[in-house]
């Protein structure tokens, strides 16, 4: 199994909510691939659409939101093709989902073996609940949950145990790709590092792909081989993780890696991006950093950049690692 | 020592027992973080336990038949044995067979006309006690049929008359109503009726509202507003008046009087559920569900409605508290349940009319009888909901 098979193949996907003041884009043209056993990290701030990003992968984007572009293409099965009860056999089985807030994502009345059992029987019927119990426990073992916890409801565990219960949920059928939204971020930082130890772990063992979504960036390069970087609901760049946080091209990667605290450089006072994100309902023309961007140019509030190859592995949405076109078709505010 | 081992093993044991709590253990259990509440719970458990017994043991507890005209009217609880009093000397005379040739005065609407008729006695009526013991005074008739409550302030005023027989016709123990009916056994038999109803029509709304709330919020779109606005003008009616409305239309008996009834408490299960559902199915627990790959059924009767019940059962149980007086309404207007079948609404319809002659008992019980049950109802269901809620078992 080569670290260069695509497992997901994201082209051109858009996702638009329609609202009552206007059409919000909350992911505008991205396009990325996840390739087989890497851990992908998807960053950005609040609001970014990377949420949107990984819902939209396992198409459980909600009314008003809808997909209106692109094309998804999971291991050569085209998502987007697919008819409803397709999609949930797929579900749970193929491309799970860990959930931000572990207090609320377990069904508050149901014990935590029925969590797992049905997870296993909604997608292996056959399984008697004899074997999915033994199957349970076995699992929860794993998780570091001693099984004598299975007959609990989620409000006997602590935190970091349901969000282990949750990956163990996302586990139990040896899901291919596993998208961690936010998994860590209402886990104090022991837990928290408890869980990312287990998430290396369990990869490893079980061979997982996992798309961490987070806005934490020490998760990021903890865990990550590569990372997305999102801004505004585009993918602005794309890189592994050495090379991102050792040089980050993009000036919003570069803003947003100096705004993070850092023991060893003894700066007085944190860096500050100016301005804030821009309204999603009536974006910026032209490049969607450009009101914030220290390094803007003329034709940034203009034209789109292309997200573009600039390197191997290392993919820019930025008109300074661009070929600049001729003035003449866009100077006069034409975006085209 | 080995006695200690012994009995942590057993103690080990018992508390494995009392981890494998079934309902009714759970409800046992109850007492131990209901804190000092707990027994709330069992009381109201108790008092419809208790009605329930009743209702079915009505044959063998109630004394009289509830349609019978067992005693004379408004006798008040306790009452109804009458005596007969003679001038005195004369007592020797009243034997049975003599009775027969005796004129006996009885009082109008007071003083057992029942019994006179039922002894086969020639009788005369007087509209007042005073005009009976002046027509005895006056040998106008042989004897007077008094209510045993009068005898010693008759005695008192006239010592000359003595006492023939007493203890004659029956005992009331919560008196008769305006038509000589036994008060107890119409409410023991109307125990019965109440509940059958009541709780028929809850049954029967609850089944309607919460099926159609958990559809309408968890498919949202045309339906869900359909069905909103229908639920909200059946609402917006006042419900006594839809009551009304659907009895007429559906005439009486029994079950169509539970049909009228639950058409008015549809849309307050209907709304609760929807309201619930709405907002569980925004829960993350829902989305992690649907992320499993779930089947939407699944998700609404697994991850959606196991959350709705506690708010259902207290919705329900206060739903029966009133249906009880929706039925009492219907009864009063003659549009509920035909007259022969004995109902605490019907009863405490009639005794209103009749509280300001001084005739307290025949609103008091029904009216009391129909508190304590829809209190037990409500203890109950709001018990209930905290034992079912499984967050709120400490342990």
């Amino acid at each position: 199994m080569s670290i260069n098979e695509i497992l997901y193949n994201i082209q051109d996907l858009s996702v638009e909510f329609h609202t009552r003041v206007g059409i919000l884009g909350a992911v505008d043209h991205a396009s990325l691939d996840i390739r087989r056993g890497e851990v992908l990290g998807l960053v950005g701030e609040s609001g970014c659409g990377k949420s949107t990003l990984g819902k939209a992968l396992m198409r459980m984007i909600e009314e008003p939101g809808k997909i209106t572009s692109g094309k998804l293409l999971f291991d050569n099965i085209d998502i987007l093709a697919l008819d409803d009860s397709r999609m949930r056999e797929l579900r749970g089985s193929r491309i799970s989902m860990v959930f931000q807030d572990p207090m609320t994502s377990l069904n508050p009345v149901q014990r935590v073996v029925d969590h797992i059992t049905e997870a296993i029987q909604v997608h292996q019927s056959y399984v008697t609940d004899k074997e999915a119990r033994a199957r349970a426990a076995n699992l929860v073992d794993r998780l570091g949950i001693s099984h004598d916890r299975l007959d609990d409801y989620p409000h006997h565990l602590s935190g970091g145990m349901r969000q282990r219960v949750m990956i163990g949920l996302a586990l139990a059928l040896r899901a291919d790709l596993v998208i961690a939204d936010e998994a860590t971020t209402s886990l104090d930082v022991i837990v928290e590092a408890q869980f990312l130890d287990l998430l290396r772990e369990l990869r490893n063992e079980f061979d997982l792909t996992i798309l961490l979504i987070t806005h934490n960036m020490g998760i990021v390069a903890e865990l990550a081989d590569r990372v997305a970087v999102m801004y505004a609901g585009r993918l602005v760049e794309l890189a592994e993780v050495n090379q991102l946080f050792s040089n980050p091209k993009h000036p919003y990667t570069e803003g947003l890696l100096r705004a993070v605290p850092n023991i060893q450089l003894d700066e007085g006072e944190l860096y500050k991006m100016a301005g804030s994100p821009p309204d999603l309902v009536r974006p910026p023309s032209g490049c969607r950093f450009h009101p914030r961007c220290p390094k803007v140019m003329e034709i940034c509030s203009q034209v789109d950049p292309i997200f573009k190859s600039i390197a191997p592995n290392r993919m820019v949405n930025c008109w300074l690692y661009q070929e600049v076109p001729d003035e003449k078709l866009w100077v006069g505010g034409s975006t085209q | 020592m080995a006695m200690t081992n012994t009995e942590l093993a057993q103690n080990g044991s018992i508390n494995q027992m009392i981890e494998d709590v079934g309902l009714l253990r759970r409800i046992w259990r109850g007492r131990l973080w209901y804190g000092t509440e707990w027994y709330i719970t069992v009381f109201g458990g108790l008092i419809l336990v208790t009605v329930t017994i009743v209702t079915l043991l009505a044959p063998i507890l109630s004394p009289y038949d509830p349609n019978d005209f067992a005693g004379s009217q408004f006798i008040p609880p306790g009452g109804g044995p009458q005596v007969l009093l003679t001038r005195s000397g004369e007592s020797n005379r009243v034997t049975e067979s003599y009775l027969n040739e005796q004129l006996v005065g009885v009082q109008r609407n007071k003083n057992g006309t029942n019994i006179a008729i039922e002894l086969e006695l020639d009788y005369l009526r007087y509209q007042t006690q005073s005009e009976q013991i002046e027509a005895l005074q006056n040998q106008e008739v042989d004897s007077i049929l008094v209510d045993e409550r009068d005898l010693d302030a008759i005695i008192a005023d006239f010592p000359q008359l003595e006492i023939a027989a007493d203890g004659i016709g029956p005992s009331f123990t919560l008196g008769t109503d305006n038509l000589g009916r036994d008060i107890l056994s119409r409410l023991i038999w109307g125990a019965r009726t109440v509940l059958g109803v009541a709780i028929l029509s809850a049954l029967l709304s609850s089944v309607v509202g919460i099926s159609l709330g958990l559809i309408s919020g968890f498919v949202s779109g045309p339906f869900d507003r359909v069905a909103s606005l229908t639920m909200d003008s059946i609402y917006s009616f006042p419900g006594l008046l839809l009551a009304i409305a659907m009895a007429a239309m559906l005439g009486p008996g029994l079950l169509n009087v539970a049909i009228a009834i639950s058409v008015i408490y549809i849309p307050t299960f209907f709304r609760v559920v929807r309201g619930q559902v709405l907002s569980i199915k925004e829960e993350l627990h829902v989305e992690a569900a649907r992320s499993l790959g779930a089947k939407p059924f699944s998700i609404l009767f697994r991850y959606i409605f196991p959350l709705v019940i506690p708010s259902v059962v207290v919705v329900f149980s206060l739903n029966v508290a009133d249906a009880i007086l929706t039925e009492a309404g219907l009864s009063f207007i003659g549009l509920g349940l035909p007259p022969d079948v004995p109902d605490w609404g019907y009863d405490l319809s009639k005794g209103h009319s009749f509280l300001v002659a001084g005739h307290w008992w025949m609103i008091t019980f029904p009216g009391v009888l129909i508190t304590i049950v829809a209190m037990g109802f409500s203890l109950l269901g709001e018990g209930l909901s905290e034992i079912l809620n499984p967050r709120l078992v400490k342990s």
